[in-house]
């Protein structure tokens, strides 16, 4: 869902390179307010296997001729909380873009935007859940919340794409975000049920490392 | 380091690596959600000025000089998930550094 060199008016990539890099900012003094050698490994390791995720494009269900491959900023929203997952994921758009060609770099702050802290956020909302209660009703707002993670990440794109008149005058804002939102209603179904798999099975595995510790201490600080 | 953040790192490393330089190479090469919107709509040729970084080393996820196989699409695999954690890794520890309150490694009421 990288968007490429081109396709962003500089007006848009201005606005949205300045939202993402405030977006950034406040991330990485909310991330380092606790930071330990746990969670700095944690965080690495994770955005290293995102990285890799990424490369892997699976045939699209339904949809001939298309791939699609996880965005993973939700995962990471749901296993570290929104602000490390944004720092996390803008390091790896910046790898992608840098490194590997994968998306403009004048639409680095589009894409942070899109695919880093949207699903961030609404990953560190669904994280506030299994807090209180791992479950059916966890595991059904995972589902949910990768959906619509990756939904909106995708008309968000549409939506600036228009702005930057970069669809052709014949087709309507609607039209554009309803073919966007098809194909990516299968691809976020996907993303949703790896989302569930993956945090069952850091659950499973080592429930400590990702939501013990740091889990009653945000609680106080919040109250 | 901790024993236990020893082995989450070379655990989630060695995962890396098998996913982005192994199980990478057989993906599928078909446009991704937003180029396949973008062609059905018309709408895939660039109507801005854009900045794309210069292939230096990597062409796409290929290494360059390797061609089109296996081991050029490993090289990237594992080059880039370094390069992030490596990021990461860096960020972690000046973040650290700056903010150093008076630093107890274990929260005081864990568990």
């Amino acid at each position: 869902m990288h968007i490429s060199p081109g396709f962003l008016s500089p007006a848009v990539w201005t606005a949205t390179a300045a939202v993402s890099g405030a977006a950034l900012a406040a991330s990485l003094a909310a991330a380092g307010r606790r930071l330990d050698e746990r969670r700095v490994v944690l965080m690495g390791v994770m955005g290293a296997f995102v990285f890799a995720a990424q490369m892997v494009n699976f045939p699209v269900p339904l949809v001939p001729g298309t791939s699609g491959h996880l965005g993973g900023g939700f995962l990471l929203g749901v296993l570290l909380g929104a602000p490390p997952a944004v720092v996390v994921m803008t390091s790896i758009l910046l790898v992608q873009a840098m490194v590997f060609q994968d998306g403009g770099i004048e639409a680095l702050g589009a894409n942070v935007l899109t695919m880093g802290l949207i699903p961030a956020l609404v990953g560190g909302a669904v994280r506030r859940l299994w807090r209180r209660r791992a479950g059916r009703l966890a595991d059904a707002a995972t589902f949910i919340g990768g959906l619509a993670a990756v939904l909106l990440g995708a008309t968000v794109v549409i939506v600036l794409l228009w702005l930057s008149a970069a669809l052709p005058g014949s087709v309507s804002l609607w039209q554009a975000v309803g073919v966007m939102d098809f194909v990516h209603l299968l691809i976020g179904a996907v993303e949703g049920a790896a989302s569930v798999a993956v945090v069952r099975f850091v659950l499973k595995a080592r429930p400590e490392a990702v939501f013990e510790g740091v889990g009653g201490r945000m609680e106080a600080s919040s109250a | 380091m901790t024993k236990a953040n020893r082995n989450t790192l070379l655990v989630g490393l060695a995962a890396a690596l098998l996913v982005g330089g192994v199980v990478s190479y057989f993906a599928s090469a078909q446009p991704d959600g937003l180029e396949k919107t973008q062609a059905d709509l018309g709408a895939d040729a660039p109507r801005h000025g854009g900045v794309e970084a210069p292939p230096v080393a990597f062409h796409e996820y290929r290494l360059k000089g390797l061609g089109e196989g296996f081991w050029a699409n490993a090289a990237a695999g594992a080059a880039g998930s370094l390069l992030v954690l490596a990021i990461l890794l860096g960020v972690g520890r000046l973040l650290r550094r700056r903010g150093a309150e008076p630093a107890s490694p274990e929260p005081p009421d864990a568990g």
